[in-house]
């Protein structure tokens, strides 16, 4: 038998090899967490202002996780995972109906550009303490029309099938095209300190995926 | 290997081929799904004018949930054409008015005012009634209603039943290419003349507009139109600037009446739209959120 194997075996390996190569290059087996919306989410912004902080809230995020692999505490293929958020910029609330109206009108111009949204891979995640995760993220993230390549840091802690996550960056609102806001005539900040207060449920069982990474609005124009 | 051995060790392996070649086309077809947006975007409230009035007449704007909202005005006595002896006008005496709105409910503002003007207090409710896009033009409709005492009329005791007044106005409000605010208040006023022993009743009809110049600067206009102007005979009108930001309105403008509150310049003044009778008047406002 040896030096001729299965005679049959050999063309099946190789139409077995081209199928599987006839596939999505990019469908993987992993983990997906979406954001939970039936949580108390929280996207907030504050900027120095003269006189008073200057801050805005909005609970409305949307977004996910995909880890391939064995996802958090296993073996993840990091090249293939995906993070992605979109928070509702008309839903922020400044605690002043005017402000999140002039907000809305002369500043992110949200008519037109009504969600800010990143979308990128993880580029690290790594253990720190039982249940917790530091996660580094880079992609893109698009503000008012102009996108801007960032790193963005996180951390995730998990608990049950649900994973609370917190993500700290800060944006420079010219690097967004966005006009610098005045409160009395004198001008605010242009760095806006972000954070990220959001939980994400992880959905039912592994499933195949392609790239699901959605694009910009404006840009699917 | 035996014959019968390899025929079914291929057999084993044809099998596998088939089941791959009958659930691989089903895979390769199937487009990658992409992420789907579980909630619309949120959708601002209507807006036309961005303040709650306009000079005196009531726009149909409110304030958030939770909001309130502290005024000051001023209506100057002397006319702005006394010259440097008044320094305009500016040297007083005023009617004064302070304000306090807060809304109990999105669309729903209740103000407590009051002048020093015969002492009047004024306690009154706007709702928004309607919001329509569809068409060209966008469209507010709110009522307002309220009461009003007057607790130092001459000659009378401050709780006399014939101190009380009432009124209400329908507002509509319109705008024209996103720069032009236009609005139209019809009024109606219970007990227009104070000094009367039998209450008289009336209807106003009251116009505005709004241009806006930039984001924070406009001017505006208003008039207020009487048809049965027995004493005060002139209608009330004024015009002027406005300034916003983000919790403020600042107004600046000129007037022929130096009444505040709704039940007293609707009914009119002594004073012709003229050059020559023209009053300064201000008004500011500050948006408060605790």
């Amino acid at each position: 038998m040896s030096g001729r194997g299965f005679p049959g075996i050999r063309p099946v390996a190789l139409v077995v090899a081209s199928l599987a190569a006839s596939g999505p290059a990019s469908d993987v087996a992993g983990q997906e967490y979406q954001v939970d919306l039936g949580q108390e989410n929280r996207v907030r912004f504050v900027s120095d202002a003269p006189l008073e902080d200057f801050e805005g809230v909005t609970h409305r995020i949307d977004g996910f996780l995909f880890l391939s692999g064995e996802g958090l505490g296993g073996e993840t293929d990091l090249a293939t995972s995906e993070f992605f958020f979109e928070v509702d910029l008309a839903s922020l609330d400044t605690g002043i109906g005017l402000r999140n109206r002039h907000m809305r009108n002369n500043y992110l111009e949200t008519e037109e550009f009504p969600f800010t949204s990143f979308a990128g891979r993880v580029t690290s995640l790594e253990g720190d303490g039982p249940g917790s995760y530091r996660i580094v993220t880079r992609g893109t993230l698009a503000i008012h029309g102009i996108e801007r390549e960032r790193e963005i840091q996180c951390t995730a802690v998990s608990r049950e099938a649900r994973l609370r996550v917190r993500c700290a960056f800060q944006v420079t609102l010219s690097d967004h095209d966005v006009p610098i806001p005045k409160l009395m005539f004198m001008k605010i900040d242009e760095v806006m300190e972000l954070d990220l207060d959001f939980f994400l449920s992880r959905t039912s069982g592994e499933r195949e995926r392609g790239s699901s990474l959605p694009e910009p609005e404006w840009r699917k124009d | 290997m035996k014959p019968k051995a390899r025929r079914w060790a291929s057999a084993q392996v044809l099998a596998l081929v088939g089941l791959l070649l009958f659930l691989t086309p089903l895979s390769g077809q199937e487009e990658p799904r992409q992420w789907e947006r579980r909630t619309a975007a949120t959708k601002p409230p209507l807006t036309v004018f961005h303040s709650t009035q306009a000079i005196n007449l009531p726009t149909a704007e409110t304030l958030a949930q939770g909001e309130w909202q502290f005024e000051i005005a001023h209506r100057f006595q002397p006319a702005i054409s006394e010259g440097a002896d008044s320094f305009w006008g500016l040297d007083g005496p005023v009617n004064m008015r302070l304000g306090l709105g807060y809304a109990p409910l999105e669309r729903l503002l209740v103000t407590l005012g009051r002048s020093n003007f015969m002492d009047n207090w004024d306690l009154q409710a706007k709702a928004r009634l309607l919001e329509l896009e569809a068409g060209p033009l966008p469209v507010l409709v709110a009522l307002q209603g309220g009461a009003a005492w007057s607790s130092e009329v001459p000659e009378r005791d401050s709780g006399d039943p014939g101190n009380f007044q009432y009124y209400g106005q329908l507002i509509v409000n319109t705008e024209i290419a996103d720069r032009l605010a236009l609005g139209f208040v019809p009024s109606y006023l219970y007990n227009v003349l104070l000094d009367r022993m039998d209450p008289v009743q009336d209807l106003y009809w009251g116009f505005y507009g709004q241009l806006f110049l930039t984001d924070i600067f406009s001017v505006n206009a208003e008039w207020s139109l009487g048809e049965n102007r027995a004493e005060l005979g002139h209608d009330a009108g004024a015009f002027g600037l406005e300034l916003e930001t983000g919790g403020h309105f600042f107004k600046v403008f000129v007037t022929n009446s130096v009444r505040l509150n709704p039940s007293q310049y609707l009914v009119g003044t002594d004073h012709a739209f003229e050059p020559d009778e023209w009053r300064l008047g201000f008004a500011i406002t500050r948006l408060l959120h605790f």
